[in-house]
Order: structure tokens, then sequence, then C-alpha cells
């Protein structure tokens, strides 16, 4: 056994999955508050790629401030998308939501191809490019970088939903929609500062993820990855996000190295059979999940 | 004998000599159709807009010329957003609407799809943007070709040279786990060992994954001498070679057709310098010797095409160019006839677009030359003479 190359591998993994973690934390900021599962996450996070894109190489703005802005984009963006979207679908059947969110992939994606085009594009280069080594083992420094600014974004939004007014509010409309309610929480607000906080931080993990692979209008598939992470990790858990992005990251990347490439999603989609046969939840969901 | 005519039947010929001019005129300007399922938008809409480009402007040379014989060929296509179900409906669209004799199809299921119709049909002659090998057989599918080499032909080609390069050197198959990136995988491997090379690694990834921090470093493990990407159009390219050479990898990376392009090499930024692979057409810039049909490409369009366009545009030349031997032989314009005809074609000047005269023996155009890019020129340049297989 070369313990090296096992412990490349095992960081590398941890390293993907800290952005599966990050786009794992804004699905669940939706569904914890809304009971909405967003099935456009992936192209949300793409626009998020794309608009940094524009801001850098179009507008010419230095990295640094297009960072905030395309975060800002983000927030705008999901308080738009819950406003004239998902607001006049409340009360409507989970399956109806479910497909509206369907649709909206499908229009960004749409939107995508006709501002910039079909071709891939490349984000221009701001992580910093020396190698990184932990001991001997090697950390390609992309996936090192976005794993920490992963992990700084997560340990922010866990943070503010738990200490925050509005986190606080979430997190009671999240228990009791009525008892928020009559306890004079606006639940409207609420929904749309979930939107909001939740494509933000799409939109910083897609600036991140296309870093490292580039931009094209299909990276939305990225998403479906993240599905199969918040599904592990149970809809409504932030912890489950985080254990469950992580988990999927290593056991990619072992299957990957060990068993090949074409073993990779297999491997993935084994883990979430088993999953759902022990704890149909997800590992840290609440029982109570309406299924769909 | 004596010889009577009466006034109403010497009127009865003469409109039926009319009427038969009349046929006869309208057989020679009746319009050629080429019918295109062409993937406008969705994946595949990069080469997509090239190739509808390609192929109007080469339509547009002939019939600028008079057409074919006097035919004017007529171009009428659909998007299909790359879609095998969307090609489908948009050929039954097309080929019902309009009398198609040659037909680009989008996508090798497509290609395999319609194959069968295609046969029934009998009409027409079929190629299109799918270089798959398994195309490449002319009893399976008769009425199709390839206006390059196939997939296995390509690795074929940079094999051959990586073993003049370096003769015994190992190579590493990086190829993405689609029916596109596995195609020429099995034959190339027995090829490999044929030339004397070692195959050091074969690393599939899955279809858009992000990131390859994994395969890398699987890659490293296996220190070949030239890594082959297959499969692939930019992404994962770039990220692949950059953290390679940040392990010390001296590997020489390559590619092939559809991740060739100048524009799409430019991308990858400061890691392009020395990506190699082959190419079966030379590249909008190349003003190297005399090549007509280039330098009017850059006459009708003066910034860059990129080599979907070369690839539409070759296609259509030689589709044109076997109805024009069918037509001159005086055969009706069927599929068989067609691509018997297309089959004749030997030593063919394309006026540039492909560097050497070009023969059509099967079902494929098995010539292509080695490229690098060359960071300050911002170019793909040649590193090898032109390689004919077969040769």
């Amino acid at each position: 056994m070369d313990w090296l190359y096992l412990a490349e591998v095992a960081l590398a993994g941890l390293g993907a999955g800290a952005l599966y973690a990050l786009t794992g934390v804004a699905f669940v900021l939706i569904y914890k508050a809304t009971r909405v599962v967003n099935l456009a996450i992936g192209e949300i996070l793409m626009i998020g790629g794309y608009v940094f894109f524009g801001l850098v190489a179009g507008a010419g703005l230095s990295v640094w401030a297009a960072i905030p802005l395309t975060i800002l984009a983000g927030a705008v963006l999901g308080v738009l998308v819950e406003r004239t979207l998902i607001r006049p679908m409340l009360g409507e059947s989970p399956i109806s939501v479910f497909m509206v969110t369907i649709g909206l992939g499908s229009i960004l994606a749409g939107i995508v191809e006709l501002v910039w085009g079909a071709d891939p594009l490349r984000l221009p280069e701001f992580i910093p490019n020396t190698p990184i080594f932990l001991g001997e083992a090697y950390l390609a420094p992309k996936v090192a970088y976005g794993a920490l600014v992963a992990a700084l974004l997560i340990a922010g939004a866990v943070v503010a939903l738990r200490f925050s007014r509005g986190g606080v509010a979430l997190r009671a409309t999240a228990r009791d929609q009525g008892a928020a309610y009559s306890m004079g929480i606006d639940v409207g607000r609420v929904f749309s500062l979930s939107w909001m906080a939740a494509c933000a931080t799409a939109a910083g993990a897609g600036v991140i993820v296309g870093a490292i692979g580039g931009i094209s209008p299909t990276m939305g598939i990225f998403g479906l990855s993240v599905l199969v992470v918040v599904i592990v990790g149970g809809l409504d858990s932030m912890a489950g996000a985080l254990v469950g992005g992580l988990l999927i990251g290593l056991v990619e990347a072992l299957a990957g190295s060990f068993l090949g490439g074409e073993f990779k999603l297999l491997a993935t989609f084994s883990l979430l059979i088993i999953i759902l046969m022990i704890r149909p939840y997800g590992i840290f969901g609440s029982h109570e999940i309406e299924r769909l | 004998m004596k010889l009577t005519l009466s006034r109403r039947s010497l009127i009865g010929v003469a409109m039926a000599g009319l009427v038969l001019g009349a046929v006869e005129a309208r057989a020679q300007n009746e319009e050629i159709v080429l019918g295109g399922s062409i993937p406008l938008t969705g994946v595949f809409a990069f080469a997509g807009v090239g190739i509808h480009a390609g192929i109007q402007d080469y339509l547009k040379i002939v019939n600028d010329a008079g057409g074919i014989k006097g035919r004017p060929v007529r171009y009428v296509a659909e998007d299909t957003g790359y879609k095998v179900d969307a090609s489908v409906a948009a050929f039954n669209k097309i080929t019902s609407q309009n009398k198609v004799s040659l037909y680009y199809g989008d996508s090798t299921g497509f290609a395999k799809t319609i194959n069968p119709e295609l046969e029934r049909k009998g009409t027409m002659i079929m190629a299109g943007a799918s270089f798959a090998s398994e195309l490449n057989d002319p009893k399976r599918y008769p009425l199709q070709f390839l206006p390059g080499p196939d997939y296995t032909e390509m690795f074929g080609i940079l094999m051959r040279y990586i073993a003049k390069e370096k003769p015994g050197a190992s190579v590493a198959f990086v190829y993405s786990d689609t029916e596109f990136g596995r195609d020429p995988i099995a034959p190339s491997e027995k090829l490999a060992t044929e030339l004397g090379l070692k195959v050091a690694e074969k690393i599939v990834t899955p279809p858009g994954s992000v990131d390859v921090s994994t395969e890398v470093l699987k890659l490293r493990r296996a220190r070949p001498d030239f890594t082959i990407f297959h499969g692939y159009v930019l992404a994962p390219i770039p990220e692949f070679i950059q953290q390679a050479k940040q392990m010390g990898m001296q590997s020489r990376f390559m590619g092939t057709f559809w991740s060739m392009d100048n524009s799409m090499v430019q991308q990858m930024g400061e890691v392009a310098d020395g990506f190699m692979g082959v190419m079966p057409y030379r590249y909008y810039y190349d003003k190297e010797g005399t090549s007509p049909m280039l330098d009017k490409i850059r006459q009708m369009r003066p910034e860059y095409q990129s080599t979907a366009y070369m690839q539409g545009f070759l296609t259509a030349m030689l589709m044109t160019e076997a109805v024009k031997r069918t037509l001159d032989a005086g055969k009706e314009l069927t599929g068989p006839n067609m691509k018997a005809s297309l089959n004749t074609i030997e030593n063919f000047d394309t006026g540039g677009i492909i560097g050497v005269p070009v023969s059509i023996p099967g079902n494929s155009v098995p010539v292509g030359r080695i490229y690098r890019f060359d960071a300050k020129q911002k170019q793909m340049l040649p590193a090898s003479d032109w390689i004919q297989l077969g040769k």
C-alpha cells in the first residue's frame, strides 16, 4: 500500500468535497426554510461563474471587486426568483414547485448561451498557483484554496444561521411556520432571505468551481452531484450537507483512483442507495421530510 | 413509301418536343439540396455554428460559379440542440419537404440511428460531425463518410509521430467516459504495442467532471512520456496539464480534432504552450504555399474561423464533388451512385484545406498532421509533415 498516494487521493477528495458541501449548503438553506427542492442550484452556480467572467473579462473589473459583486448579483437573482417564480407557487403541490425550478434551470442555461455563447470558457487565473505540499503529499493549489474559501463561507453561513436575527427567524420558520408567523416573524421575508442567501452562496461557489474547471452552459450538471450530497446528508441539515459533501468527495476520489474513473458515479450512487435504505431521510435529515 | 404528316400530328410532335425540352431544362436547373441536422444550440453549439458557416460559404462559392453543372445547391438546416431525437425530427422534416441528395448529421448517435432509413431511401449520402471509428465501415454504413480520419486513425497518426520521435516511449490515454471518449481506446492500445510503444496508464473521467486532482495523481504515478487526451473540448484538459506540470511531470500533452481549435487552445492560458495534437485540416491563418480555398475563406471572412468551420467547408466540398462526378458520368443522383463517385476521389486537391492531395478509398480521409501550440505567436504551428495512413 502506497500511503502517500492514499493520502494525496484523500486530500484531493476532501478538497472537491468541500465544494460539494458549499453548494449543498445553498441547497439546504432553501429547502430548510421553504421546503422547495431547488433543482436549478447547478444553473445558479453557473450564473455565478458567468457573472464573474463578465465583470472581469467584459467590464474589466479587478478580481477582488468582481467577487463581492458576483455574490451580490447572486443575492439579487435569489430575491428576484423567489418573488416572481416561487412566491406565486405558494400552496401549490411540491411537484409543481419542483418543476418550476427545473424550468428555471433551463431558462438560466438559455440566457447564458444567448449572452455569452455556447463555447466553454476559462476564468482569469486568480487563485495562487504555487503547489502546496502537506508533508510530502501534493495538493492541487486551486482545490486547496477553493476548499479553504468554501470552509470559510460554510462557517460564515453556520454562524449567521445560529446568531443573526435573520438566521434565528429562518430556523424558527423551518421548525414551525405557523408558530413563527404568530410570533411576529415575517415568513415571506424569511423565504426571500433564504433564497437570497442560498443564491449568493451558490454564485460564490460558481466562481470557485469555474476557476477550477472552467465555465460552460452545461456546468449546471455539477448540481446533480450536489443533489446526491444533500440526499445523503439529509435535505434539511447543514451538518448533513457538510458531511455528505466531504463523504461523496472522498468516495469519488477513492473509487476513481483505485477502481477507475468509470466507477466514480457507480460508487456515489451505490452509496446513495445504501444510505436511503438505512436512513431514508439522510444521515442527519429530519424524520418528517415529505418525500416526492 | 410516301410519308404523310397531318397538321394535327405535326402540332402534337411539336408540343411533345416542347414538353420534353422543358423537362430536360428543368432537370438541368433543378436544385440540389444539402440538408443538415446542425447543433446550433446545446453542448456542441461551439462547433455547430462554425460548421453551419463553413457549409454555407462553400455552397456560396459553388453557386456563384454557376452551381454544379448549372444546378444550384440549396442548404436547408435545422437546429437540433445536439439531441438525437431532434436530429431525427429535423431529418424527417427536411427530407419530406425537399428532394435531398446530401445530408449533414450532428452526432454519432444520429448517424447510427438514421442509417437504416438512409439505406432504405437510397437517395442521399451523409457525413457529419462524428469521426466515430464505427462509422468507418463501408459495409455497415454504405452511404456515409467521414470528412477526415476516424478517432482511431487520429490516435494512429499521433502514435506514429510518437514512435518516430521517441521509439519505445510510454503513453497514457486520458479519456471521457462517453461513447466519444471510449471510441479509439481498445484498438489504439493494440496499435501502440505494434508500434513498440508502452501504454503506461488509461485514465477515464466521468462526463462533466470538474475536479481532476485524483486523476492527475494517477497520471503522475504512471510517468508517461506522452499523454493523449480524447473525448474533451476544453475542460478538464487545462487543469490536468497545469497540475501535472506543478508536480514536475515532463510528459508531453496531446489532443484529437475537437480539442484542437486555435481559439480553444488559446483559452488554456500559459499551459497551452507546447500542447500538441492531430489536425486533418489547415488552420485559418496558415499561409504556407498556395491555398486558393484558404485565401477565399480569408477574403469572405476576415476574422479567424474555427476548425469546425473548416470541417463543414470540406464536407460540403467533398459532397458536391461526389455530385459533380456522378452527373459527369451521366448517372442518376442516387445514394449508391454518389458514394461510388465519392470513392473515385483520388489525389484530389482540396485547394489547401488539407495540405496534401487526398483520396477516399473507404469511408474516411485518413490523413492528418501534428500541430504544436506556440505561446509567443499564440498559434498552433505544424510540428510534423502530413501523415497519411496506409501509405
